[in-house]
């Protein structure tokens, strides 16, 4: 596996909601190194979704930075690489960033090739036939080439997963975002979704993974966040985190979900 | 022409017209069928333009009314509540004798036979009382597609005008087009409305032939027929369009 810098730094991360009384994110420091698959596990509510969206800025946190490769986003401004001032073009860096959700989020007006290459086309000007024919290879390789054509509901909750993984990863992203992507899914159907997140891994895709397959983050995971109440608890790797847990919280909860 | 000559109050107080429906009344309808063709055209050109003109507007004030800027947003709020608070035909008289009293306005015949000062009012009164309500309509379409997909657009990169064009709005015309039909349907009953300032549609002819032949049940179920004919084919065309656009959405 690749590791040659971070792609993401995370520093002191702050999502406060009611003013603060809530607080969603704590003060979240981290590194995301390129070619990390990177999975946060916590028990719900313990912010961890509220941590991936907002590397994209999905949501937008209340203070702290993000510096995606380089540029901190949460800021109105960016520098050039000439040292000028610009504004900054978020959706410029989102395009870096492909985002896989736990309810698909495919578009059910468009077919699943439309899907895949509204954005290429729309977003970084690609020709339509290049983009399809990159589309069709991408389909091709989760086994979907045949359904092109289809529209997404008529596809199942694993197939509709898998076409929007290669949605996202049509648009070359530098890193792959998965908020919870088998939980709404039906048992049976985890594991196909989980079987094109380990080859994508394989592959050496930089990957921020949050997921209750405990599996997952095992087998595939080069290192563990366990987070709590908008805390990052404790990291390291799976051996770390699953065989020698340090905190108390971190013990309890894998006491349960092992 | 005064519009007082032709105000429902007239036809109301006029009692000495015969109320009777009689073959002979009509075949003196007959004799004003070019009238009826004229208004025909009048009520279809002030429905179709209204229809235009008061879904760009709406789609305006909905985009108003839920983008991120205040003022625009209270605006456009303010805007929609006067317009479905207040009666149609002030509205018209107020764009007509107010806002349209002082310009003088060419008077020239679109097709041969609609008084362009006429119906230039009629066109812009409708299109903004039908704008408000079409806004509404617009703003519940957009709020009703769930916000995963506005996410997922712009994850992939897409602008929020990207987002609204090619996701969002696509998705929310189709929930809310039987609405919409409704409101297209609305539009050309109410286009009868603009009689009252002299613009010659359907009601315009009723009451011509009201005036020079003395029958008045005659003619009225003759327009009757004229906007039951117009209505009709418009709602069960809109219900086609929505079959199509449905395709995405059934197995």
């Amino acid at each position: 596996m690749v590791t040659n810098g971070s792609l993401i730094r995370v520093i002191d991360l702050k999502k406060y909601y009611n003013k603060g009384a809530i607080k969603a994110l704590d003060g979240v420091t981290v590194d995301v190194n390129r070619g990390d698959v990177m999975v946060v596990i916590g028990p719900s509510g313990s912010g961890k979704s509220t941590f991936l969206r907002s590397l994209n800025l999905m949501e937008q946190p209340t203070s702290g930075l993000i510096i995606f490769d380089g540029v901190d986003i949460t800021k109105k401004k960016e520098q050039t690489p000439d040292g000028k001032w610009v504004r900054l073009n978020l959706d410029l860096h989102r395009q870096k960033m492909g985002m896989v959700f736990q309810h698909f989020n495919l578009f059910p007006h468009m077919t699943i090739l439309d899907n895949m290459t509204l954005a290429p086309i729309k977003v970084k000007h690609i020709p339509q036939e290049a983009a399809e024919k990159k589309a069709l290879e991408l389909l091709d390789r989760v086994g979907l080439a045949d359904r092109a054509q289809a529209y997404p509901i008529q596809l199942s909750g694993g197939q509709k997963q898998r076409v929007a993984i290669v949605r996202a990863l049509a648009m070359s992203p530098d890193v792959m975002l998965f908020d919870e992507p088998t939980s709404a899914l039906d048992p049976e159907m985890v594991g196909e979704v989980l079987d094109v997140m380990t080859e994508l891994a394989r592959e050496g895709m930089t990957m921020v993974v949050v997921t209750h397959e405990m599996g997952f983050a095992r087998e595939v995971g080069n290192r563990v966040l366990f987070m709590d109440a908008g805390k990052l608890v404790e990291q390291g790797t799976p051996d770390d985190i699953f065989n020698h847990p340090q905190n108390a919280r971190l013990q309890d909860f894998l006491s349960k979900v092992l | 022409m005064s519009f007082a000559a032709f105000s429902p109050r007239t036809i109301i107080r006029e009692r000495f017209v015969p109320m009777k429906l009689t073959a002979a009344g009509f075949e003196k309808v007959l004799k004003y069928a070019v009238m009826f063709r004229d208004g025909l055209v009048c009520t279809l050109s002030l429905s179709a333009l209204t229809v235009i003109l008061g879904f760009i507007l709406a789609l305006i004030l909905a985009l108003c009314r839920l983008g991120k800027f205040k003022p625009l947003n209270i605006l456009a709020s303010v805007y929609v509540e006067i317009f479905r608070a207040t009666p149609m035909l002030v509205q018209l008289f107020i764009v007509y004798y107010v806002v349209f009293g002082g310009i003088n306005l060419p008077s020239f015949r679109l097709f041969g036979s609609i008084r362009f000062d006429r119906f230039l009012p009629g066109v812009v009164a409708l299109s903004l009382n039908s704008g408000a309500y079409l806004s509404e309509i617009i703003r519940s379409g957009i709020q009703s597609i769930d916000g995963g997909q506005t996410e997922a657009a712009r994850s992939l990169g897409l602008s929020q005008g990207l987002t609204m064009r090619y996701i969002v709005l696509p998705q929310a015309i189709r929930n809310i087009l039987p609405a919409i039909a409704n409101e297209f349907v609305t539009i050309i009953k109410e286009s009868s409305i603009c009689y009252t300032i002299g613009v010659q549609e359907i009601m315009y002819a009723v009451a011509a032939v009201k005036g020079a032949a003395y029958i008045i049940a005659e003619p009225l179920i003759v327009a009757t027929a004229l906007y039951f004919c117009l209505t009709y084919p418009t709602s069960k065309i809109i219900a086609y369009f929505e079959r199509r656009m449905n395709r995405g959405h059934k197995r």
